[in-house]
């Protein structure tokens, strides 16, 4: 098997609270491969969002390691963290996060600026291409619908040609019909061989992907394929949340 | 390239809060305005003097009666110098060139229905080499004409144009009267002066120039003069200070005054007027400099407010432009170049705020000349973008050290 994109041992995530020290996530190990569709669910506060933050290069964990893309992240300066984020990472987020008063294309060559790469007018308007919006390339996201905006974003994350997409409740925001349509353009570039990693309570979106990571607690509690038997288990355990499986995995992505 | 793009994303978020910006940097605005208005009075000042200094030839030498302000009164001998005191001078300093006696005063010049006021000099053959004034029409007061008390006068050339318009004023018979004077006297015009504007302070063209001899005997009944210009062989500070001392002892002889009793006169070459301008203006210069100084501060202080206020309205915006790629130095880079940006801009506003300001004290007190220099300018800009990179670094430094997990999520 090839080398694995994402390989965490042991990671863990302490935050001080006052005087109580939050165990956000507690000694997860986990490896993701290249090309991969996972999705990552759990309830709030389970510590999904914390482990997108450590997986996303935003943050650094507390103890524990991790390999992206056979690079150490965990001990990486700000400075390398940065170039990783800008270079290998696109994001995706539920409120869109475009930059106000700012044209699509130009929110779009966010990543291309801090990269200081040339030819960034072009390069925006293909990734505009590949959402299918370079007909509103000039707007601004004021002008835009929900939909649009979030395939701005989506091309904002995809301008660099990162490694791996990370995508937080990417259709949170929209109707249905929107989020099928969001949901299209994901498995779109995942066929083409881009790494989406889906961070979602909904059970809908979570299915959509090939693997799912259930956590709670801080604790990786299921992590399988996504076949039929599971959309079944799903569809009559109900929709906003996953079964559970007992007992819970230690260490479920041996590899 | 990448400056470029940082200054047009900086424009962009200004404009977008065109009011805010103004009134973040009015204190940028004013001050810069203060400085270019300060310094355009006191270039034009400094340039002033310094021509009408040397208009008047640096190796001068004013004597006077020492006359000195006490509770307000003005004390000591008015009438200490005579006109033997200068024609003794000339005779035995050998430091001193020429020597003119004067006395100065105002008067109503009358031609036929036409009045006028003028300055009246009373001056001797020797005034048009010491002040480098010349006659244009007709000629100057002679010696015979010092020495005969003659009735003859010399127009200064805008007295001319009051009194006579475009018709000519030679031979013509004015009267001349004034406060202290004996009665109106007629004075025949027997030349006009070249135009030249402010010597030293004075509009020449607005004097009407007489014989001392005339003007003290026949004006004003004096036995004394007001005044003694005297110019040194050289304007080397050796010859300056060797006539100095030569007319002061002179003077003491003549005058009989005892060592240790105090001089019944003053003596001051010109250079050291020119140092207690230089004094003045270097004392203004600070006063107005501090003004200007402490509202660039109050100007900083706002733009440091504002970018507080615009790292913590962006607080978001930073978060994703973390997650997209940004080093802490870029968001850094970005905030210091945009605090620069609206204090270079309220630097120019300044400018042009300024040199409007300097223009309309011009006009209003038409005493000051002003000059706007492009190194004042250029001195007021560089001090405004100063003061909005200092002002900027604190936020800047505060946005660049968020947390990115934190600012994505703030809400």
């Amino acid at each position: 098997m090839n080398r694995p994109l994402i390989q965490l041992s042991h990671l863990t995530k302490h935050y001080l609270m006052g005087t109580t020290v939050v165990r956000a996530l507690d000694g997860v190990s986990l490896s993701i491969q290249e090309g991969e569709i996972v999705s990552i669910t759990g309830q709030s506060g389970s510590g999904k969002s914390t482990l997108m933050h450590l997986l996303g290069c935003l943050d650094r964990p507390t103890q524990g390691e991790y390999w992206l893309d056979g690079e150490l992240v965990s001990s990486m300066s700000d400075r390398q963290l940065a170039i990783t984020r800008n270079q290998k990472i696109g994001f995706v987020f539920q409120t869109f996060n475009l930059i106000q008063r700012t044209s699509a294309r130009d929110n779009v060559a966010v990543p291309l600026f801090y990269a200081r790469k040339r030819g960034v007018r072009r390069a925006a308007m293909q990734a505009l291409e590949r959402v299918g919006l370079t007909h509103r390339a000039s707007h601004t996201p004021a002008e835009l619908s929900g939909g649009e905006r979030q395939r701005v974003a989506i091309a904002r994350a995809i301008v660099n040609e990162p490694k791996i997409l990370f995508a937080d409740e990417p259709t949170g925001n929209l109707d249905s019909r929107t989020g099928t349509q969001i949901m299209d353009i994901f498995h779109e570039l995942h066929r083409s061989g881009v790494t989406v990693v889906l961070v979602t309570h909904e059970t809908d979106v979570a299915l959509q992907a090939k693997r799912i990571i259930r956590i709670r607690d801080g604790r990786i509690v299921d992590d399988r394929r996504v076949d039929d038997g599971l959309r079944e288990e799903m569809a009559t355990g109900g929709r906003s949340s996953l079964p559970e499986r007992s007992p819970p995995l230690a260490r479920p992505a041996e590899v | 390239m990448f400056f470029f793009r940082v200054c047009l994303m900086a424009l962009r978020s200004l404009w977008i809060h065109p009011l805010r910006s103004v009134l973040a940097t009015l204190g940028v605005i004013i001050g810069v305005g203060a400085v270019v208005a300060a310094m355009a009075i006191l270039e034009g000042m400094s340039a002033r003097f310094a021509s009408g200094f040397e208009s008047m030839g640096s190796n001068k030498l004013f004597v006077t009666p020492n006359v000195r302000r006490r509770n307000n009164r003005l004390v000591g001998n008015f009438d200490s110098l005579k006109l033997d005191d200068a024609t003794a001078i000339a005779r035995s300093c050998n430091a001193v060139d020429t020597v003119m006696p004067q006395i100065n005063s105002s008067v109503l010049i009358k031609f036929l229905s036409k009045n006028t006021t003028a300055s009246l000099l009373g001056a001797t053959q020797d005034y048009q080499k010491i002040n480098s004034h010349f006659v244009k029409e007709g000629k100057f007061i002679s010696r015979a004409n010092v020495q005969s008390k003659a009735s003859v006068a010399v127009l200064g050339a805008k007295i001319k144009r009051e009194l006579f318009g475009g018709r000519p004023a030679l031979d013509a018979k004015i009267k001349i009267s004034g406060a202290g004077t004996l009665g109106t006297r007629t004075f025949t015009v027997i030349g006009v002066m070249e135009e030249k504007g402010n010597v030293a302070f004075t509009d020449v063209d607005r004097q009407v120039i007489v014989p001392v001899t005339t003007a003290m005997d026949r004006l004003y009944g004096l036995d004394s003069i007001q005044a003694i210009v005297a110019e040194a062989v050289s304007p080397s500070d050796a010859d300056i200070e060797a006539a100095k001392t030569q007319i002061k002892r002179l003077l003491r002889r003549r005058h009989k005054i005892r060592a240790g009793q105090q001089d019944d006169f003053q003596v001051q070459a010109q250079k050291e007027f020119v140092k207690q301008f230089s004094q003045f203006t270097k004392i203004l210069g600070i006063v107005l400099g501090s003004i200007a100084g402490i509202s660039l501060v109050v100007g900083g202080i706002g733009i440091m407010n504002i970018m507080l206020v615009a790292v913590t309205e962006r607080t978001r915006e930073i978060g994703v432009r973390m997650a997209m790629g940004a080093q802490r130095s870029d968001v850094m880079n970005q905030f210091l170049i945009e605090a620069s940006i609206v204090s270079f801009l309220g630097g120019a506003l300044g400018v042009l705020m300024g040199w409007g300001l300097a223009n309309i004290i011009e006009r209003l007190t038409r005493v000051f000349e002003t000059l706007t220099t492009g190194w004042s300018i250029a001195m007021a800009l560089g001090m405004a973008t100063l003061v909005g990179i200092v002002s900027g670094i604190y936020p800047a430094w505060k946005a660049s050290r968020l947390d990115p997990v934190e600012a994505l999520r703030y809400e």
